[in-house]
């Protein structure tokens, strides 16, 4: 927790790529989320954090609309990216999804081989020229998921027989591949050792060049190493938010305090 | 961390003592667990033996279905009697019918008897009686076709009557001939000399897979070549159009239909067609199909059109249960990554749910192939000679009769032949069954590739 090492605090507050006003989640008659308001900015790394439950995971699917295909959620308020309404009704959810890629929190690699799994993303999306083209894609995202070295003798292997810190990886290179320009990691290295981790967190230092990423974590340490920007969420309410330093060193609220403090979750 | 139990709150009893004594917990649990596996190893047991009792009966009397008896002989097909103008002309020479080609078989039947050295004490009428009736129509019909044979002498093999034919598999003998006004012990006799000579055998013969059927009093002529196209094109019918109207609705309402009372009502009402009487869909046809559309009776389109609402319940209800199957993650990961809904069903759901769709689909094609009711109702019943057309040439428009049909038709009638027909019939069923069941199997393993 102690381990700031590289660490930039220094956030570049220039744009905001999503803004979140008044955001309520109801599954059916349980108020999920209440009352979110956030501002999350360009090419940053915001972490949410929270107790289990409290409704991190539901505020990761509003932004790239995943929870529309849960049929009993409801999602009420305002979400922005780039000024733009992302529940407009003009809006095509299809269209947000390759925008706003995401890593789920239990890995769901396809049944299909390791090559198949990175490249499908960049196949419906004709983002491959040729063979080549897709080649070198697959590669990357496979190179900047730390998993290149592991799984390049065997990629038509299939996905599903990897480890499963391997498939979580195999994930986050599916989702790279992509290129979106945010990306939404839920709990990325919840199954990785501490190898994968360092990597995995590089590999979001990297991201934060040209995307925004919002990542989910138990680890506080982790949240302290790789975020700029900190959400603490506490039954389904934005408690605090703010910079990482200040949210873990000098947090305004009781209850940030006890979790952070291990007194809670 | 708070949530680790501390040692003393573990419920004193279980796990306590030593390992190598069974304490009566045990004991008991692992008693229930071996009654339980006799149950089950006394079941399956009672099944096989009802299988492997059903298949012998069936085997043992329909596997001589697929023998048959012959006699060889060389006729003389006399230009006097077949075409008296010489003309070789087609109408000319219908007006001969079968009464005038039995002669000619009759003096070819003496001429081997006599080149054969056998003295019989049979007129050459009742000598005839060896020999079925159908071979005399089928000679004629083989002049009529090839008008150049007229005149000639040619050897030919004729179907021995259902009687003669019975001899050799076990269903007449001197004792029941004695009794029986169709066969006299003379006539038995005279075939053992003829089999003796070789101008009589019983050999395999694949006739009665490629024949029509045959009157009553010709068992030995009757085949299943028209009930076997007849259930062919009804599953040719069923596949084509059970299969993606099925699997259609099954996406539909399983993906993409909302949730709310109208699928619910729609969802039941499925579950209700698959359990109604196969019966009530033959009324159906009937009321629809023929008498409203006014399709043709005994047409494998009509009975095709009647088993595919048969056979859709079933296929939907498997096709849903597959797709419901497929891991909702799987569909999030394609979703997630900007696949529209489609995209995620063909490329990812749908593969991984094809086993299930195959598996169901055959399932509802066998139901469908065994299945008499209904087709009794739309005249699938009549007794059909003729071959229908190939389905490019309107065959499916054509008058036809099925499998299972066939096997009810022949059941029906009173010759004793007619159940080692039956029989065979049957397992020419079981046979297509079993080849069903197979290629599900390998369509299977084909698709379940093991990720
Ligand atoms: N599909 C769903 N249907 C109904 N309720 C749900 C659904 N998903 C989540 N919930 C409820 O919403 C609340 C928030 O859940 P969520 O998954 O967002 O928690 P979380 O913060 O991600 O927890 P964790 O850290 O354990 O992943 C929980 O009370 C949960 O029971
Ligand atoms: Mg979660």
């Amino acid at each position: 927790m102690n381990d700031m090492r590289h660490v930039e605090r220094t956030v570049r507050v220039d744009t905001t790529k999503i803004t979140a006003r008044d955001v309520q989640v109801f599954y059916g008659d349980t108020h999920a989320i209440r009352n979110v308001s956030v501002d999350i900015p360009d090419k940053t790394v915001t972490a949410f954090i929270g107790p289990s439950g409290c409704g991190k995971s539901t505020f990761l699917r509003c932004l790239n609309r995943m929870n529309d295909t849960i049929s009993v959620a409801r999602v009420e308020g305002r979400i922005e990216i780039d000024g733009e309404d992302i529940y407009d009704r003009r809006v095509d959810p299809v269209q947000l999804r390759a925008k706003v890629g995401m890593v789920f929190q239990k890995p769901n690699p396809f049944p299909k081989s390791i090559y198949d799994n990175v490249a499908y993303g960049p196949r419906i999306h004709g983002l491959a020229r040729d063979r080549a083209d897709l080649d070198g894609i697959v590669e990357k995202a496979l190179r900047r998921a730390a998993l290149w070295a592991e799984v390049k003798d065997r990629l038509s292997a299939a996905g599903t027989g990897l480890s499963g810190g391997q498939q979580q990886r195999l994930c986050i290179a599916r989702a790279v591949a992509t290129s979106p320009e945010v990306l939404l990691m839920d709990e990325p290295c919840s199954a990785l050792d501490p190898i994968a981790t360092d990597q995995v967190e590089n590999l979001i230092h990297e991201l934060r060049e040209n995307y925004s990423v919002v990542i989910v974590t138990h680890s506080m340490s982790q949240a302290s190493r790789v975020s700029q920007k900190t959400a603490y969420f506490h039954l389904g309410e934005l408690v605090e938010y703010g910079e990482t330093g200040q949210i873990f060193t000098n947090p305004q609220d009781e209850r940030t305090e006890n979790y952070i403090t291990g007194r809670i979750g | 961390m708070t949530d680790a139990t501390a040692p003393g709150a573990v419920p004193s009893g279980a796990g306590q003592g030593s390992l190598l004594a069974r304490d009566t917990r045990t004991a008991k649990r692992n008693a229930a667990e071996g009654r339980f596996k006799i149950y089950g190893l006394v079941a399956v047991c009672i099944g096989i033996a009802a299988l492997i009792v059903l298949l012998t009966s069936i085997l043992t009397s329909g596997l001589s279905a697929f023998r048959q008896t012959t006699i060889d002989m060389q006729v003389t097909l006399d230009e006097e009697r077949l075409d008296p103008s010489g003309a070789r002309d087609y109408d000319e020479m219908a007006r001969v019918t079968t009464f005038g080609y039995a002669p000619l078989l009759r003096d070819g039947l003496q001429a081997t008897i006599a080149a054969a050295g056998i003295e019989a004490d049979l007129d050459p009428g009742d000598a005839m009686d060896l020999i079925s009736d159908e071979s005399i129509a089928q000679l004629r019909n083989r002049v009529l076709d090839n008008p150049d044979l007229v005149g000639q002498t040619i050897d030919l093999t004729v179907l021995a009557s259902g009687r003669i034919d019975g001899f050799y598999k076990g269903r007449v003998s001197y004792a029941s001939a004695e009794l029986d006004s169709n066969v006299s012990p003379e006539q038995l006799r005279l075939a053992e000399a003829l089999e003796e000579r070789g101008a009589l055998r019983t050999g395999l013969d694949w006739r009665f897979l490629t024949a029509p059927d045959a009157s009553d009093t010709r068992p030995e002529a009757a085949g299943l070549g028209v009930a076997i196209l007849g259930s062919a094109y009804m599953m040719l019918i069923v596949l084509v159009l059970a299969l993606p109207i099925g699997v259609a609705a099954s996406i539909y309402l399983e993906e993409f239909a909302p949730q709310n009372r109208w699928t619910d009502l729609i969802e039941v009402n499925i579950s209700n067609l698959a359990a109604v009487p196969s019966i009530v869909f033959g009324i159906l046809g009937l009321a629809i199909f023929i008498n409203f559309a006014g399709l043709p009776q005994s047409a494998p389109i009509v009975g095709g059109l009647v088993l595919t609402l048969m056979t859709l319940p079933t296929i939907i209800i498997a096709t849903r249960a597959a797709l419901k199957a497929v891991p909702p993650s799987i569909r999030d990961a394609a979703l997630g990554l900007g696949a529209s809904k489609m995209q995620s069903v063909f490329h990812h759901v749908l593969p991984l749910a094809m086993p299930g769709i195959l598996t169901g689909t055959i399932i509802g094609l066998a139901q469908a192939l065994g299945e008499t009711a209904p087709l009794l109702l739309i005249g699938m019943v009549a007794f059909v000679r003729e071959y229908p057309d190939t389905p490019l040439d309107g065959g499916f428009f054509d008058p036809a009769t099925a499998l299972p049909v066939q096997v009810f038709n022949w059941t029906q009638r009173s010759d004793p032949a007619f159940v080692e027909r039956a029989s065979g019939a049957i397992i020419v069923l079981l046979a297509f069954l079993l080849l069903m069941n197979l290629t599900a199997v390998f369509l299977r393993r084909r698709f379940e590739r093991r990720w």
